[in-house]
Order: structure tokens, then C-alpha cells, then sequence
């Protein structure tokens, strides 16, 4: 099977990448976009942009029978989900097999199953993969009482229903736990309409670290190393590397190897991501969850393994072998990646949109700008803020860092705010420069603000 | 409205709602207001002289939905990209769009048998069917919206149809 025509049902920076990968395998595209997106850059260079709806995601990018019904609608034989959106829908993916149209990402029973966290945790602990202790959901505070009673503190409690920091919360005291389980519950049930929490062991000097793997239809499953992403504000990455720093590399190898096995066992097709929570005290590591997508991040293993993801996406799903076995796979040098947002750092990281003035990314050997923005883009409201992903290569970290500071100092943007200058700042803390940071490094930042010193 | 004015927010919104009620105040037919690449006229009814009138809103992005997008590689493929929506043919003054209301295929008629909804120089009510659009098989009526005459029909039965796109153009009864 060939695909000759694919749809993407995604905007933003995604679609525009995804459009350059078809692009340069040959392959025809067609944009959905939003009445907000007629005129951005992705339906410019799509070979067709089709209006799927009004602006609000909710009436557009959201609505997983339009996206299949426009995809036949242009005689797509394939379609793209991106990130975000419908792009982990068990749903779509099961709209495009009953239609016809290959979807390009795992099948719908493997999303409905990693979709599920209770699932996708069962599943790790069938193939022998570590998940943190706890993690069992809890009604009530006698519930909590009991998992606590076994795990011991600190715990993190959060929403089983949702994700993005909502509901979390950290319990390092006895005496807290009744207060911190009832606001938890009442703000889960706010966001997600579901107060069910999760209560689990809490890693106070913690990394996230994450595995790319690629697998195809004949059960040949690869890792791409893996990436740390543990510069996060809330639960929301913010810088991005690979390969993961300061991991003694017996470690490194088992969670590769922990990534693989989940993978290869699960019968696991197309890119994803197998993400893991690094306990440096301990030196031991747990499974946290599979996202079965091409994620924002992908760019920095491109860049160290020469392998254009999104590319190999499509051929995977076209029912090509892998080109690559393991030892094919050569890591070289070192990548970062900051994900500029259209946000405010001094007023909380308030969404800045409007219309970009001035638009000078810099250039140079070794940086790598995705973005759908030029100069003269109205940043719409409507939509997530990150308007570009820049990313730099370096033969070694310190170089990738050095490149980057410097990299940031040259783009120069006007119109909304970014968040850049605190990206800067981020990456030249010492802790990160030497590769000893933690999960919690943005937020004590943050907190270092807000009481009027400089970090 | 051209695709700028999709992004306008609440608050502009509520700007231009207290141009309307100054021009309102004022002994002036219209106002208008053009800021580095958005224009707006606001008037009392008083036809807007040639020249000074927005700009008409741009058809959906392209509508030649059936033609296959071309086979060639890249170098023809801007060509067939998102570029200015199709030079329409001259609108008639005091025309009213219907438009779809949801992409996916339009059908003319309520079934391959039957004859079209409307046809040039129907009459037609805001409760009339003009058509169905079907998607994932749903099928949507798309009414008039207005009364009068239809004038135009812009799309061919069977096609597939973007959100936004016009459908037919009515002479509303006088």
C-alpha cells in the first residue's frame, strides 16, 4: 500500500511540519483548518487547506466525524492526527479503519488501552516494567489513609480523570493529608467532573525521562534514545533534551530497554513515547504512561539520530518495514529544544496573543526553528500559545546550551510576549548546566520570584 | 466575514459596539475606521459610497472541491494550495449568501430521484430546504434564512463543500 494523499487534521507548528514531511516523501496534502487558520501558513503550503469549521477547536479540530467525512470528502487515503486535538482518539482512529483511511498511528484498541491509565499501568506491570508504589485510586480520605499507611510520605495526590497539574497535590505531613485530599477532590471534580483521586509515592528529586520508540506492522520495535524533560512549569514541558544527561549508563540502558520490551510486548505500531520518572536518590525508575503520538519534542532525537520521525511515521503506517534496526541507530552530540509560548512569565504565564511585529528568528548551522509563524501572524486566541519550538545542536551539551543562550539572544520578537528571556534563564541556572536539576526546578525558580530574589 | 475578522476578541467586539452607539450620537451616515491591515465601516442605512466599503467577505478558502488536487509534484502544488479563494463571478448587489453551515457533501435534492430543492427563480421562505449536506451520514437541511428569489447556485450536487462556503444567493423580497 502507498499513500499518495493525506489529510491532517491538526494546525499550528504540527501541521507544518507534518506537510513539509509529505513534502519531501512526495506525498499530496490537505489541510483541515479552522476559519481562524484560512490564512495561516500550513494552509499555504498544504498542496489544499479545507474549512472544517469555525474557530473554536470544540466546533472544528475537535470533531473527529468531520475530520474522516473531509479526509474521503478529498480523496485522502490517509490521515495525519498530529499532537493534541483528536490525536490520541480512539475514536478517529476508528472512524479512518472504518472508512477506508489509514490512520497514521497505532490502531484504536491500542489507544483506547494506553489511553486508560489504569490499563497502560496493569500492561507495565505485566511485562515486569516498575510503576510507582501507590497509584491506586481512592474515593475517600480513609482510602487515602490506607495507601499512605503502605507507601509512606511524601505522596503526590491527583485527578485520575485528567492531566495538566489540575487537582495535583503534595502531602508531605500526616496532619495534611485530610485537608489536601478534599481540595484535590473538590478541584478534580471542577476540571474533569470526576473527583476520583490517585494517591502514589512522591519523588522529591525526580526526572522525567522518556523513550522514543518506533515500531512497525511486522513486529520490529526500535528505540531513538530517550530525552529529559524535566524542566516543567506545572506539569508542562518547557525545555526539552537528548540525550538525557548525568544517567550512569547501565541505567540508561535499562529504560531503553524497559521501553522496548513495553512496546514490542504490547504488539505496539508507529512512533511513541514511553515516558518514565527518574528517582535520582534511588536511581531507580517508573513507568508514568505511553502517549501514542508523534510528540512536540520529537525534533530533538531527530537531531541526534538523523532519523526524520514524522517521515518514518508514514511509512510505517503505509505497512513498510522499519529501515533501521537497533544497531543502525547512531546517537551523536546533543540537542535542546525550548518551546517558546505566547505567555507572560511576570504575570503568571498569562496567554499573550495578537499580531507579530517583528518576527527575526535566528540563523545559523545547527538551529532549527518549527514554527507557523512569520511576521504579520495574528497569534489567535482561540488555540494553545506555543508559537515555535527553537531547537539547537551542539556536539556536546554544554555546546547545545552555550548555542542556545546565544540563539535566544537573537530572536527577536514583538507583538505578543514569549517566553523565551525565562527559558534563557532556565537553561544557565547552574543546576541545569550541570545536569543535577529536578522536576522542580521551574517552580522553585518561580517561588525564588516571588519573593523578590533572583535565583 | 474575511478571516481577520474571525479573530476579532470580546473586547474589540465591545469597541465596536460603542462606534456604533458614537455614530450613533453623531449627525454622520458612517464611520469608518482602518487601522494597519483592518478596516471597518459602520453606517446608518445610507448606501456607503463606492471605494470606501469593506472589502467583501472572501469566499471559503478553495472551493473546487471535486478537482483532485494535482497528481504533479511540488512544483505546481502552490498553485493548488490555499491560495485567494477563485475569482467569483461578479456579485449582484443586495444578494444574500446561504452558506454551509458544516463542511461535507451538499445534495441538491432530497434523493437521487427527486427533483432539486431549488433551482434559479425558486421562491423561496427562511424555513425552505436549499439543500442537504451530509456528513458521515448525517444529513443537515440548510434553510434559506430569508425570503425571496433564489438567484444563484453556487455549488453542484454531490459536491464536497467546506464550512463557511456559499451554497446559493437570494434576492430577498422587497
Amino acid at each position: 500500500m502507498t499513500i499518495r494523499r493525506v489529510f491532517i487534521a491538526n494546525r499550528g507548528e504540527i501541521a507544518v511540519r507534518i506537510i513539509r514531511a509529505c513534502q519531501g516523501l512526495g506525498i499530496e496534502s490537505v489541510l483541515a483548518v479552522s476559519e481562524a487558520d484560512r490564512d495561516s501558513l500550513g494552509a499555504r503550503i498544504a498542496d489544499r487547506a479545507v474549512c472544517v469549521g469555525p474557530a473554536s477547536a470544540t466546533e472544528s479540530y475537535l470533531i473527529a466525524k468531520n475530520m474522516v467525512a473531509a479526509a474521503v470528502g478529498t480523496d485522502c487515503d490517509a490521515l495525519h492526527p498530529g499532537y493534541g486535538f483528536l490525536a490520541e482518539s480512539p475514536d478517529l482512529a476508528q472512524l479512518c479503519a472504518d472508512n477506508g483511511v489509514t490512520f497514521v498511528g497505532p490502531s484504536p484498541e491500542q489507544i483506547r488501552r494506553m489511553g486508560n491509565k489504569i490499563e497502560a499501568r496493569r500492561l507495565a506491570e505485566e511485562f515486569d516494567i516498575p510503576t510507582l508504589p501507590g497509584s491506586t485510586r481512592v474515593g475517600s480520605y480513609e482510602e487515602a489513609s490506607a495507601v499512605v499507611a503502605e507507601t509512606g510520605l511524601p505522596v503526590m495526590i491527583k485527578a485520575a480523570a485528567g492531566g495538566g497539574g489540575k487537582g495535583m497535590r503534595i502531602v508531605t505531613g500526616t496532619g495534611q493529608l485530610r485537608d489536601e485530599f478534599a481540595r484535590a477532590a473538590s478541584e478534580a471534580g471542577a476540571a474533569f467532573g470526576d473527583s476520583t483521586l490517585y494517591v502514589e509515592k512522591f519523588i522529591a528529586n525526580a526526572r522525567h525521562v522518556e523513550v522514543q520508540v518506533l515500531a512497525d506492522s511486522h513486529g520490529n520495535v526500535i528505540h531513538l534514545g530517550e530525552r529529559d524533560c524535566s524542566l516543567q512549569r506545572r506539569h508542562q514541558k518547557m525545555v526539552e533534551e537528548a540525550p538525557a544527561p548525568n544517567l550512569p549508563e547501565a541505567l540508561r540502558d535499562k529504560i531503553r530497554e524497559a521501553a522496548v520490551r513495553l512496546a514490542s510486548r504490547f504488539g505496539y505500531r508507529n512512533a511513541g513515547t514511553v515516558e518514565f520518572i527518574l528517582d535520582q536518590d534511588e536511581g531507580r525508575f517508573y513507568f508514568l504512561e505511553m502517549n501514542t503520538r508523534i510528540q512536540v519534542e520529537h525534533p530533538v532525537t531527530e537531531m541526534i539520530t538523523g532519523i526524520d520521525l514524522v517521515e518514518e511515521q508514514f511509512r510505517v503506517a503505509a505497512g513498510k518495514t522499519l529501515r533501521f534496526a537497533q544497531d543502525d541507530i547512531v546517537f551523536r552530540g546533543h540537542a535542546i529544544e525550548c518551546r517558546v509560548n505566547a505567555e507572560m512569565p511576570e504575570e503568571g504565564f498569562r496567554p499573550s496573543p495578537g499580531r507579530i511585529s517583528v518576527w527575526q528568528p535566528p540563523q545559523a548551522p545547527y538551529i532549527r526553528l518549527d514554527s507557523h509563524c512569520h511576521e504579520g501572524y495574528l497569534v489567535p486566541m482561540f488555540y494553545d500559545s506555543m508559537i515555535a519550538k527553537l531547537i539547537v545542536y551542539g556536539t556536546d551539551r554544554a555546546e547545545a546550551i552555550d548555542r542556545m543562550t546565544r540563539a535566544i539572544d537573537r530572536f527577536h520578537i514583538e507583538g505578543p510576549a514569549t517566553t523565551l528571556a525565562f527559558q534563557k534563564r532556565l537553561i544557565c541556572e547552574p543546576a541545569f548546566r550541570d545536569g543535577t536539576m529536578n522536576t522542580g526546578l521551574v517552580d522553585r525558580m518561580l517561588a525564588g520570584n516571588r519573593e523578590g530574589k533572583q535565583p | 466575514m474575511t478571516s481577520k475578522f474571525d479573530t476579532l476578541s470580546e473586547a474589540d467586539i465591545a469597541r465596536i459596539g460603542q462606534l456604533v452607539e458614537a455614530l450613533d450620537k453623531s449627525g454622520f451616515d458612517y464611520l469608518t475606521l482602518e487601522l494597519a491591515d483592518f478596516r471597518i465601516t459602520v453606517g446608518t442605512g445610507a448606501a456607503v459610497p463606492d471605494g470606501v466599503a469593506a472589502a467583501p467577505p472572501s469566499p471559503a478558502a478553495p472551493v473546487a472541491a471535486k478537482a483532485p488536487v494535482s497528481a504533479a509534484p511540488q512544483a505546481t502544488a502552490p498553485a493548488a494550495g490555499a491560495a485567494p479563494a477563485p475569482a467569483a463571478e461578479p456579485v449582484e448587489e443586495g444578494l444574500v449568501d446561504v452558506v454551509a453551515t458544516t463542511m461535507g457533501r451538499f445534495y441538491s435534492r432530497p434523493d437521487p430521484k427527486s427533483d432539486p430543492f431549488v433551482t434559479v427563480g425558486s421562491e423561496v421562505t427562511p424555513e425552505s430546504s436549499v439543500g442537504l449536506i451530509e456528513v458521515m451520514k448525517l444529513f443537515n437541511a440548510v434553510t434559506a434564512g430569508v425570503t425571496g428569489t433564489v438567484a444563484q447556485i453556487c455549488v453542484e450536487d454531490a459536491q464536497f463543500v467546506e464550512y463557511g462556503q456559499v451554497l446559493c444567493r437570494i434576492r430577498p423580497s422587497a
